[in-house]
């Protein structure tokens, strides 16, 4: 049976106080803390093995970039490749993720067009072959308020976002007026000529 | 009123007075004690009501006023310094008298506090919803306010507490002293560095920091508004009250002694943690985040004195809703003080950051354990101010259970909101693209959420008007008069202190031995006791420590902010636009801060640097994203799209919870205005040529007339060049496009539009 603590011989309007030490566990703890943030500091900021977030993040950039595009390489802006990604469903996927996050807040997330024009039909403003969609995106048309993408996307990003847009138009849908003027289907996948380096 | 008793010597002589006769000033506490309750529903309700905006965003009517970016600023000042600035009043004066046997220094300082606070959250009230805001967190009130906030703090509290103190019958002081005494010293340092301002106009200031080292110095603020605001002067009350209400001795008085000087000298350095990941250098967030480690068990000692004084009293916790609030108040304190440093891990924070769990976890400290503590000290108070039963224990006890449903349902949802949100933020599909890349899906997940915490934060408004109710009817019943009880102390001089400092008795060691001896017993904390003037001299130089290791460095160290030579001053316009983003309060719900996080910089751009907000006065990195980030968002929408989604964010955005700023689209830009603004920037150092001061407002009539132009060419919006909404789309169209300003083709510039269309 515990015995009573000592009350301490001094009161405050009928306060008193006991003359208790303070318990072991809280001044283990308390000391565990002191000893964890010293090795913490001396790790994160004298260590060769820290990393910083900046490294982090570079290291999610690569892992990134280069499980996607180790099988794509560097693409070209041209209508082959664009065919090609066109035909290929995960790159597709890929294309449509970007449009989702950047595109679709104007286009609407079926391309059909909220504050900028529909995407699925076939009237066009500036474009009249498929690479237009690529340098329409990369440059943007200030007048129009399509904002340029050259520097918030890589060329791939641009390419397969270009890529996924030319394919809307295979899947018309009702929502704002076409706007422009029609021109021709796509046509059929040409040969590869001229591409430089397409892959 | 005093009077003294006094002896004659045979010479007919007044020999030196023995004992001193003297009243209580329990007026004061009464006003207090009811100013606290009027703010407290008023800070409930609107705390309520602006939760509701977030499910229901029609709430505000369309009006401006009732915006969610103006109303939470009033909730968030009218909590903390209306409701917990009254309720820490009425019990430091209540408090403070007994423990130093005076009536208060001076009747007159105290009306003069009372009705100067009242004054302050009145005048609060009306300019915050008018959008008269300094745009910082917790610190929005503008410059004569925080002038009356000084003087109101300084010259009538702080001088007729500490002249209480000079006078006190009482040789020694309290632990509730010491923490009323680092409150007062503490609070008047935060609020004064942090208000430090360049005025442009009778309601307009800009902090005269700016950015990273603005951040660094409002956090250091924001965070220790928490420490010495909300917690030190709640303790205080808890070590005066609960011993009181338990008639219990407190714990231990050598816990008292280390959790104090503890929580005090580290405490300070903790505001860094809410800047983890951001343009802060790491090794402020370091600090930040180990301080906070460290403060864990300060805290907790408070938790365990005030718990271990129940022990041999539980019984009566079953039956006295006074204790019952307090117990509850105290384990509140004990999980926020818990959560807070497991928040503080930079891993934790980076997905807790920016969301609903810190929240969740203020409301934990500010209702579970501010609210719960003064509703047992009103309850035990009122009985005894007015003289009168309290009128019903039944509904006091309803209260209690409704308030603790109610918290727990708030706090455990919103946990859940935040977590849930951090988890979509971050999430990547098999693609490694962002699973949720549209930023409105992670908002209208968390809807059953917000429903559950505006039903448990309706609990506790209804407790709070149950306990309204129930104290006014215990008011109602007091005698016609009050009775003034007398009471008598000798002098102090009469009591001589007899306790000397402990004297190491130990042997065969050496004199250094000795001292840590002497040291551990802690009995020279019985001296500074006795010395109210230099106890207050050692908190506030226990608060210097880690103020200056943290901020001298961050002003002094350039690398800590290198220069980008891209970065130049906002234009005349933005900075016009930048004064509308502040005064609608959108960083309230918006951040300027993009982490170095893969899934961030996927879904906002470029991570944010330090030198990008050399500019920025203040700066407005915002705390939460209720909506996206936006300091990349310059140039990434067209300007049309800015105007429509200001009108109705729910013309483009299906799910949008933003309230409508249709009034930015029909209220004029005030021209006139913005040379005085620019001359307050150069004031700054800002550098702008004496010739873009001087032009400042025909280059922004220039400026807003060939963006109303692009306006009208992207989808129709005609003669918007003096209106807000254009300066606010200036502004924004300027985020964050600076560092990219050498490539070409960053944002839609001001010059004269591109022929040609999209598409």
């Amino acid at each position: 049976m515990r015995h009573e603590p000592r009350v301490l011989d001094h009161e405050y309007d009928g306060i008193t106080e006991y003359d208790n030490p303070t318990p072991g566990w809280w001044h283990m703890l308390f000391i565990a803390t002191v000893v964890f943030s010293a090795f913490y500091a001396v790790f994160w900021h004298a260590s060769e093995l820290a990393w910083t977030p900046y490294d982090a993040l570079a290291s999610d950039k690569k892992d990134y970039y280069g499980r996607l595009f180790a099988v794509l390489g560097t693409l070209s802006p041209d209508e082959p490749t664009m065919f090609r990604m066109m035909a290929d469903e995960r790159w597709m996927n890929f294309g449509g993720s970007v449009f989702a996050a950047n595109c679709a807040v104007c286009h609407g997330s079926t391309g059909s067009g909220i504050t900028g024009p529909n995407l699925t039909d076939d009237s066009w403003i500036n474009v009249e072959k498929m690479t237009d969609i690529f340098r329409v995106i990369t440059e943007g048309v200030g007048a129009k308020g399509m904002p340029a993408w050259g520097n918030r996307l890589t060329e791939n990003e641009r390419i397969l976002v270009a890529s996924f847009v030319a394919n809307m138009r295979s899947h018309p849908q009702p929502g704002k007026p076409p706007e422009g003027k029609p021109i021709p289907p796509w046509g059929p996948a040409p040969a590869p000529g001229g591409a430089p380096h397409g892959g | 009123m005093m009077t003294s008793a006094s002896t004659f010597d045979p010479a007919g002589r007044p020999a030196v007075r023995t004992v001193d006769t003297f009243s209580y000033d329990d007026s004061i506490v009464r006003k207090f004690m009811l100013a606290t309750l009027l703010w407290g529903v008023v800070a409930m309700a609107a705390g309520l009501f602006i939760a509701l905006q977030l499910v229901v965003p029609r709430l505000n009517f369309g009006l401006e006023w009732l915006g969610f970016g103006r109303l939470r600023p009033l909730h968030t000042n009218a909590a903390i310094f209306a409701f917990v600035g009254n309720g820490m009043f009425a019990g430091v004066y209540y408090s403070t008298q007994r423990l130093c046997k005076a009536r208060m220094f001076s009747d007159l300082l105290s009306n003069l506090h009372f009705w100067g606070w009242q004054a302050i959250i009145v005048s609060a009230a009306v300019t915050l919803p008018l959008g008269f805001t300094q745009g910082k967190e917790y610190a929005e009130l503008e410059w004569p306010i925080d002038i009356a906030i000084a003087v109101v703090w300084v010259g009538f509290f702080g001088a007729n507490f500490f002249g209480t103190l000079l006078r006190r019958r009482e040789r020694h002081l309290y632990v509730a002293l010491w923490f009323y005494i680092a409150t007062i010293a503490t609070v008047a340092v935060l609020h004064v560095f942090n208000s430090l301002v360049v005025v442009a106009a009778p309601l307009r200031s800009y902090s005269v920091y700016a950015g990273v080292q603005d951040a660094l110095v409002q956090w250091w603020y924001g965070h220790n508004a928490v420490a010495f605001f909300l917690t030190t002067p709640i303790l205080g009350l808890m070590y005066y009250f609960l011993p009181k209400a338990a008639e219990r001795p407190v714990f231990s008085y050598k816990l008292s002694i280390v959790h104090f000087w503890s929580l005090v000298f580290i405490y300070i350095w903790a505001g860094p943690h809410h800047l983890h990941y951001t343009a802060l250098p790491q090794w402020a967030s370091t600090l930040g985040m180990l301080f906070s480690l460290m403060l864990w068990m300060p805290s907790w000692g408070g938790m365990i004195n005030g718990l271990m004084t129940l022990r041999g009293a539980w019984h009566k916790v079953a039956t006295d809703p006074v204790l019952k609030f307090f117990v509850t108040a105290i384990t509140f304190y004990g999980m926020a003080t818990f959560e807070g440093p497991v928040l503080s891990i930079k891993s934790v924070n980076a997905l807790s950051h920016y969301t609903d769990w810190t929240i969740g976890h203020v409301h934990g400290g500010a209702l579970g354990w501010n609210a719960m503590l003064f509703f047992g000290m009103a309850y035990w108070l009122f009985p005894r101010l007015y003289q009168a039963p309290l009128w019903s224990k039944r509904l006091a006890e309803w209260h209690f259970w409704i308030a603790t449903i109610g918290i727990i349902a708030y706090w455990v949802s919103m946990q859940w909101a935040g977590i849930t949100q951090g988890l979509m933020w971050r999430a990547f599909d098999a693609n490694g693209a962002l699973a949720y890349p549209d930023f409105v899906e992670t908002v209208t997940k968390l809807a059953p959420l917000y429903w559950i915490r505006a039903g448990g934060g309706g609990l506790f408004v209804v407790g709070m008007v149950m306990a309204a109710f129930n104290l006014l009817m215990t008011r109602a019943g007091r005698p016609r008069v009050l009775a003034e009880t007398l009471h008598t102390a000798p002098l102090l001089e009469a009591r001589p202190a007899h306790d000397a400092p402990y004297r190491s008795d130990l042997t065969s060691v050496i004199d250094a031995g000795k001292a840590a001896d002497e040291f551990a017993r802690l009995s020279w904390h019985r001296l500074w006791e006795r010395m109210p003037v230099k106890f207050a001299v050692f908190v506030i130089a226990a608060i210097s420590v880690g103020t200056a290791l943290e901020a001298v460095p961050m002003f002094a160290i350039k690398s800590n902010v290198p220069t980008i030579e891209s970065v130049t001053p906002y234009t005349p316009l933005e900075l016009a636009g930048r004064d509308i983003y502040r005064a609608e309060g959108c960083y309230n719900c918006h951040s300027q801060m993009i982490r170095p996080i893969w899934a961030e910089t996927r879904r906002y751009g470029e991570y944010s640097k330090p030198g990008e907000f050399v500019y920025d006065h203040p700066f407005q990195w915002g705390s939460r994203r209720i909506g996206p980030d936006l300091h990349r968002v310059g140039g990434k929408y067209s300007h049309d799209w800015h105007v429509r989604h200001f009108e109705n964010p729910r013309q483009l955005v299906q799910g949008s919870i933003m309230p409508t700023y249709a009034h930015l689209l029909e209220q004029g830009t005030d021209y006139g205005e913005i040379r005085a603004t620019v001359g307050a920037m150069v004031a700054l150092g800002v550098p702008y040529s004496r010739d873009e001061a001087e032009r400042a407002e025909d280059l922004a009539r220039a400026q807003a007339a060939a963006i109303a132009a692009e306006l009208e060419g992207q989808g129709g919006y005609k003669n918007m060049g003096d209106k807000k909404v254009i300066a606010l789309v200036a502004y924004l169209q300027r985020l964050g496009t600076d560092i990219s300003k050498t490539t070409a083709a960053a944002a839609p510039t001001a010059g004269p539009a591109k022929e040609g269309g999209a598409k």
